[in-house]
Order: C-alpha cells, then sequence, then structure tokens
C-alpha cells in the first residue's frame, strides 16, 4: 500500500530552520503572508507534496505542472505554500506528515500564520495579532517581544493541528493570527501577521509593497477564497467564536 | 353576519404543493449553478465578487468585497422583494493577462452579483456603507409577521 502523504524532495532541505506554514484559511492571511516571504526572500522551491487524499489538480507555472501544496526554503528559512485549499477531511493527515517532516529535518520552531476573524474588522485599523504556543518559553518569548498571548479559546484547521502533533512530539510551534475578516482575502491581516513574525524571528521584511498590491491580491484570491470558504465550513472554523468551557 | 371563506380543494392543495416544490427546485438549481459556474463572464465584461449575507433578529446583511472600485461607482438596487443586484465599475479594467492567463481572453470592468435574502426585508428602508473596500447593505427585517403558538399553555 503506498504512503497516503509523501513529501517528495526536490533540493537539499536545510535543517534547523525555521518552518513557516501558509496554508488556506480564514482571510487567505496565511497564504498571504508566506507566500508574500517567499517572493521577497526568493525562496526556491526544495519540495512537494504528494498524496491521493488532495484534489486531483496540478498547478501550471510558466507551463511546468506543480503540486498546490509547496515546500520553499533557503538556508535557514523553510515555508509551506497551498495554493488551493486543502480539503477537510486531508487537513489532518497532511498536517501530521508535514510535522513528521519538518521533525526528520529537525526543524528549530515551526510557525503557523493564520487568520483571527473579528466581527468588525472593517472598523479596526490597527489589527492585532495574537500568538499561540506549544510550550512556556515560547510563550514566555511571545510575551517579551510584544505578541499578545491567545489564552483562553478554540482554534479550528490547520493550526490547531499543528500546534497539536508539535506539542506530542515535544517540538516548538507558534500560531501566529492576525485580526481579519473570515469570507474575504485580507492583505492588511497578512502584513500584521509579518510585522508580528519579526518580532519573534530574525525574518525582517517590508511589507509596504504587500500593502500596495493590496487590491490586486483581493482580486486575484477571490476564487481560492471561495473554495477555502467551504472547507471551513466542513471543518467548523466557527467553532473559534465559541466560548469554551473549562471545568 | 355571515362571512363566507372557501375551503381549498384538494386539486388547488396539489397545486400550491408543486408550485412551492417547482420554486424550491429553481433555487436549488440556482443555488447550485452559483457554485460551479466561473467568477467571471466574459460576455457582460464582469467578475463576481465576494459576496456574503448575514440574518439578524433585526436584518439581513449583505457584505461585497470590490477592490478597485470607489463609492461613487457602486449601486445596490432591488430587482424583487427577496433579491438584490450590486453592480459597480473598477477603477481600471482588467484581463486574464493580469492574471498571468494566457489562454482566456477575455476584459472584465465591472463587478456584478445578485443576492437572494432568505427572510422577508424591507428593501425600501435598505441602507449601505463601503468601507475598506468592502460595501455593506442593510436589510431591516419586515415586522408584524404573527407566528402560531401558545406560550405556558398548561394541561393540567
Amino acid at each position: 500500500m503506498s504512503q497516503p502523504v509523501k513529501i517528495v524532495e526536490r533540493k537539499p532541505v536545510p535543517s534547523d530552520a525555521i518552518m513557516l506554514y501558509g496554508l488556506p484559511d480564514v482571510g487567505l492571511v496565511g497564504l498571504i503572508a508566506t507566500a508574500h516571504i517567499v517572493s521577497e526572500l526568493k525562496l526556491t522551491e526544495i519540495a512537494y507534496v504528494d498524496s491521493d487524499i488532495l484534489s486531483p489538480i496540478v498547478v501550471l507555472h510558466e507551463g511546468l505542472p506543480h503540486s498546490p501544496l509547496r515546500i520553499f526554503g533557503n538556508g535557514n528559512l523553510i515555508a509551506v505554500v497551498s495554493e488551493t485549499p486543502i480539503p477537510a477531511e486531508a487537513v489532518s493527515p497532511i498536517t501530521r506528515a508535514l510535522v513528521e517532516w519538518g521533525q526528520s529535518k529537525k526543524a528549530k520552531t515551526m510557525i503557523s500564520i493564520g487568520g483571527m476573524p473579528i466581527q468588525n474588522r472593517q472598523d479596526v485599523k490597527e489589527l492585532e495579532v495574537f500568538g499561540a504556543a506549544s510550550n512556556r518559553e515560547l510563550l514566555s518569548l511571545l510575551q517579551e517581544r510584544g505578541v499578545e498571548i491567545l489564552m483562553e479559546g478554540y482554534v479550528v484547521g490547520p493550526q490547531a493541528l499543528i500546534m497539536r502533533y508539535c506539542t506530542e512530539k515535544n517540538l516548538s510551534a507558534i500560531a501566529l493570527l492576525a485580526q481579519s475578516f473570515y469570507n474575504y482575502p485580507d492583505p492588511e491581516a497578512a502584513a500584521a501577521a509579518i510585522r508580528a513574525l519579526s518580532k519573534i524571528t530574525d525574518i525582517k521584511l517590508d511589507v509596504s509593497k504587500l500593502l500596495e498590491k493590496g487590491e490586486e491580491i483581493r482580486l486575484r484570491a477571490r476564487d481560492v477564497m471561495k473554495r477555502t470558504q467551504r472547507e471551513l465550513t466542513e471543518m467548523k472554523k466557527t467553532q473559534e467564536y465559541d466560548v469554551p468551557l473549562y471545568v | 353576519m355571515h362571512t363566507e371563506r372557501r375551503r381549498r380543494t384538494i386539486f388547488e392543495l396539489m397545486r400550491e404543493y408543486i408550485d412551492d416544490l417547482d420554486r424550491f427546485a429553481e433555487e436549488l438549481i440556482e443555488s447550485t449553478a452559483l457554485i460551479e459556474r466561473p467568477s467571471w463572464d466574459t460576455e457582460a465584461y464582469t467578475l463576481e465578487p465576494l459576496h456574503n449575507i448575514f440574518i439578524t433578529p433585526d436584518e439581513a446583511m449583505v457584505t461585497v468585497d470590490l477592490p478597485y472600485t470607489e463609492p461613487q461607482a457602486i449601486k445596490v438596487k432591488a430587482i424583487s422583494e427577496d433579491q438584490i443586484e450590486i453592480t459597480a465599475k473598477m477603477r481600471r479594467k482588467v484581463c486574464f493577462h493580469d492574471f498571468g492567463i494566457t489562454h482566456r481572453k477575455g476584459e472584465f470592468s465591472s463587478f456584478r452579483c445578485q443576492t437572494r435574502i432568505p427572510v422577508p426585508v424591507d428593501t425600501k428602508r435598505m441602507k449601505t456603507k463601503f468601507k475598506r473596500g468592502i460595501l455593506e447593505v442593510r436589510l431591516p427585517r419586515k415586522k408584524g409577521y404573527k407566528i402560531k403558538g401558545r406560550i405556558g399553555a398548561s394541561h393540567a
């Protein structure tokens, strides 16, 4: 029987690197932020994900086929980007395989970037970014660097599973969640997430270009957002609005 | 005074039932088509914007993402009691080539979408707001509907 999720390496993969996850989610925050990082730092494709549980899609770039779920990298950074939403039922095996692969590459910290939907997003100019982490040391780091901690609540989707699998394996993981629109691509939230990322890592990036291209990104991202919205419904993403019951 | 109230025949009731079923089927086909059709129309030169609807106890709120749009270029009109149409001319024309797509031809100058409102609303009292590229259309829900039922009924 073939492996359900295979990560095919195309180039040498750095070890001790920071591993970023930009998977389609609310406001496409993680995807937009990570794609911007890949483009600005000129990261090259080092691996891709091959799996029968993903939708039967190839993405053509300059006429050549690529997996929609690819891994980019350079000397000290690895970035996972998916150009199409991951089907809700595939999120668990895919994220598990990515975390295990990252572990085998001795990834230093796994950081997933995502959005946190807020109702009055249109009226909020300064977007806050909240952080969650797999251990107390990382929580302290977030606090020291001025990233507000997500103290209580639910996290649903890829970030939740990456955090859970990393905790199981005693790996360092951080989730950065920027306040965002739920259903609309949100480049401003992606910029806020990158600013927060620069506080806790050596990844220093100018986000002005991302903000300038905001309208273009929103226009181009319509179809991905629409399909992502359906998967978010499937994975019951709105549970993030719920008030948890602690006993 | 005698009020004559004609009882509907079984055939009339069946007719009503079939009409309801037809309407439901039409809505289902329409919603399926909305999901699967492309988000662009090269004949009308329009793009379908992302849009959503939220229902609260007081109103129905439709939001639409309209990049490259100025507020004065947006038109919202009620096309029936339960449907509104939103059109918005973009500041610049875009074509497939702008998205890196060379195997399709087409140019788009505006956004257009129609949304069915699933609850009775007063379209005459519709209010709009455009902020951060998002159009918000608020439609107050119609009041005065009576729901049959008893509160505190006791069988004692």
